[in-house]
């Protein structure tokens, strides 16, 4: 998928007015935060804790050998009758897809959602070879018709309103319009299985990855990620290579962790494990089996320590909707397949700093995310230290302007010091008598700084501050 | 066997060279699940079956429980003759005209052909044979009114029945038709995701490589919230789904 994260500015500047979206937003996610908290409420808080703490040190621990499990997954796939193949970026991991395609002469491909395949852009590739890909994940298939990209990792069509989906419905499917959910739920069960009992090849992410016993599993709701692994004579899961887990017994506890803190249930409506293809005398089922196990920048993020905990996410979408700028801009502001504070870490890391270097200021800090983690990354840490590097400039070339140096030592040290600050404030009050109006500053006419008033009004100093009121006034001249 | 991609190697090489080693490692990490022995994962299932067995009646209560929170409909009866008959009412009650269901023993005693047959509901059994070429499972799967299968465990902590597909067992049974329904045999019934994956990983020490490769967990209807956050029953699974515990 493109890289537009340069963009982030401007992109949700406009998504701030926007109406529409501020609706979809609203709504959903107030809905996503009760429900998580309501699925939590049957463990104790130190249970939960406890399971948090299990998980962030088993991926940890996944990620310190990632290796050993690579080759682990790798033979156990092979052991149960299936490919595992290697991708070390997007291009090469859609040639091996493409490449399985043309050698098993498949011509239509569902798919069950795969984040990966996004970073691939692998739907665009597909019908270039002369491959149908459908989408068979419900909001999937609608951003699909609707040329978008997800907008929340969880709920990619999020955004759209019922009309929005009954026009698609009409432009596409040729179906009479309707605002009722469940006829448009009914339109696309009719409309998508005629492409489960046609498809030649079933295309799937995974929600992890078992190295002992080289099996995949896929967490959802609909049943469209079970007719992608039952239906077609083809199967390939395109996993990134943080995914893995060691043991089988791990999944207990990835399953208790990840619905409850992305959709806020107990568990999904389905788990499909495979690990491989059919057996011979098997009734159903694909013939073949492929894992892709793809880098696409992973690998930058495991070199570097003090951003190998990125990997650990299980991509719930749960530090999405409780981030307080998420839930204004929503997910297409940031530019790429990633969204929220996740987003906001992994995307300039996979990308390049330079392309993604707004979007660690996409952040008030408040860290709400890392108290929601599954896997309890430090995400403001992390946005604080791409925020340094960023800074720091890459290869001697420093992003930070001699002006916004000075003013930062400038402010530094106007606020060390009480005696400073007092002195600072003192001129502050002087200096802003032409600019201030009911104690607000409309317009700061500064270099730098002036971009602050651009969106809101910078309060203007009190007259009189606070410490003087308490010296002359409330304090006793005790210890109060 | 497949051979290994050409690949492989130079990609773990850069793994481990991101990780600041040149040498795959020399012993396996030290990760005790990993490395418990097949007879110590005997003794282990073996506590799990004696406290399922002990707590039965408490374990189908829960069951019963978080199945009704999860949207199955939940039956509970004391024999298998009951439990046909809820299955031929089920039939009746949609208006089914054809049936599809597994070739599994429970229907030796659940013998729900003989319910459908006075109901003059047609009732197939989802398999290969020499009457019934493969190739026509699919459109036989996806033409059925309701799918009816056992399980090979249900979970009472999710209330998840865990299908293990293999001959006799068409992963479509339990999929393409728009109502399900599972028999589930009260001693199937573990308390645990945990319990559930001993077992499945006692299963796979055993038989490394011969284990079966696919495996679902239904854990109640098909369902969606991709339109505006609202939740909607069945989209491509079935929207309903019932459960018959049979004691």
């Amino acid at each position: 998928m493109a890289v537009r994260t340069a963009q982030f500015k401007r992109a949700s500047s406009s998504a701030v007015v926007d109406p529409k979206l501020q609706t979809a937003l609203g709504r959903v996610m107030g809905h996503f935060i009760e429900a998580r908290s309501h699925a939590l409420e049957e463990f104790t808080d130190d249970a939960w804790e406890g399971m948090r703490e299990r998980a962030g040190a088993l991926k940890a621990h996944t990620l310190e050998h990632l290796d050993y499990y690579l080759d682990l997954t790798d033979r156990s796939v092979r052991r149960n009758g299936g490919h595992v193949h290697f991708a070390t970026d997007a291009a090469h991991a859609r040639s091996i897809v493409l490449d399985i395609a043309q050698r098993t002469g498949a011509k239509r491909a569902i798919k069950s959602k795969s984040m990966v395949s996004e970073e691939m852009e692998l739907n665009r590739h597909l019908e270039a070879a002369g491959v149908k890909p459908v989408e068979t994940d419900l909001g999937e298939y609608i951003i699909q018709l609707a040329g978008e990209t997800p907008f929340h990792i969880i709920a990619p069509a999020m955004h759209k309103s019922r009309q929005d989906v009954s026009d698609l419905f009409q432009q596409w499917l040729k179906t009479a319009p309707t605002d009722d959910i469940r006829r448009l739920c009914t339109i696309a069960r009719d409309a998508l299985r005629e492409e489960f009992e046609t498809a030649d090849m079933g295309i799937s992410g995974a929600n992890f990855v078992v190295a002992e016993t080289g099996t995949v599993v896929l967490v959802t709701n609909e049943g469209n990620g079970r007719m992608t692994t039952s239906a077609p004579r083809v199967h390939v899961a395109i996993s990134g290579i943080e995914k893995v887990v060691p043991a089988i017994e791990d999944v207990a506890l990835m399953l208790r962790l990840l619905p409850r803190s992305a959709t806020g249930q107990r568990i999904t409506s389905y788990n499909t494990f495979v690990s491989g293809p059919r057996a011979a005398s098997d009734e159903d089922g694909p013939e073949e089996f492929h894992l892709i196990l793809v880098d696409n920048g992973r690998l930058n993020i495991l070199r570097d320590p003090e951003f190998r905990e990125a990997l650990k996410c299980i991509r719930c979408g749960a530090c999405l909707n409780t981030c307080p700028v998420y839930r204004k801009v929503g997910g297409h502001a940031y530019g790429w397949v990633y969204s929220g504070p996740i987003g906001a870490v992994i995307t300039p890391l996979l990308t390049g700093i330079k392309e993604g270097k707004d979007l660690p200021y996409a952040s008030t800090l408040c860290g709400a995310c890392r108290d929601v983690c599954p896997v309890k990354i430090d995400l403001p840490s992390l946005l604080l230290k791409l925020r340094r590097r960023e800074v720091a400039g890459t290869n001697g070339e420093r992003a930070a302007t001699w002006m916004e140096r000075l003013l930062v030592r400038r402010w530094a040290g106007a606020v060390k010091t009480r005696q400073a600050m007092e002195r600072s404030a003192r001129l502050g009050r002087f200096l802003q008598r032409p600019l201030s109006k009911q104690g607000r500053i409309r317009r700061l006419p500064l270099p730098v700084i002036g971009g602050w008033t651009r969106g809101r009004d910078f309060p203007a100093l009190a007259e009189r501050s606070f410490a003087t009121i308490w010296r002359e006034e409330l304090s006793d001249g005790g210890d109060a | 066997m497949p051979d290994p991609s050409p690949t492989k190697e130079p990609f773990l090489q850069r793994v481990r060279e991101a990780l600041g080693r040149t040498e795959p490692l020399l012993y396996a990490p030290d990760y005790p699940p990993l490395k418990t022995a097949t007879i110590r994962q005997e003794e282990k299932v073996r506590t799990i079956q004696a406290k399922a067995f002990a707590r039965r009646d408490r374990l189908v209560e829960r069951l019963k429980e978080t199945a009704s929170t999860a949207g199955w409909h939940v039956h509970h009866v004391h024999s298998p003759e009951d439990a046909a008959d809820v299955l031929g009412d089920i039939a009746i009650g949609i208006g089914a005209k054809a049936v599809v269901r597994t070739a599994e023993d429970i229907f030796k005693a659940v013998n729900v052909d003989a319910v459908l047959r006075r109901a003059r509901i047609t009732s197939t059994i989802l398999a290969s044979g020499r009457s019934r070429p493969r190739s026509s499972l699919k459109r036989t799967a996806f033409g059925a009114d309701l799918g009816v299968s056992g399980v090979a465990y249900a979970i009472a902590e999710t209330a998840s029945c865990a299908i293990v597909p293999r001959k006799g067992i068409a992963r479509l049974t339990s999929l393409a038709p728009p109502v399900y329904a599972a028999v589930v045999l009260a001693d199937q019934v573990l308390e645990s995701l945990d319990d559930y994956f001993a077992v499945t990983r006692l299963a796979y020490q055993r038989g490394r490589g011969r284990s079966p490769n696919y495996a679902n967990f239904i854990s109640g209807p098909s369902r969606t919230a991709d339109i505006e956050q609202t939740l909607t029953i069945g989209v491509h699974g079935p929207g309903i789904v019932h459960m018959v515990v049979v004691d």
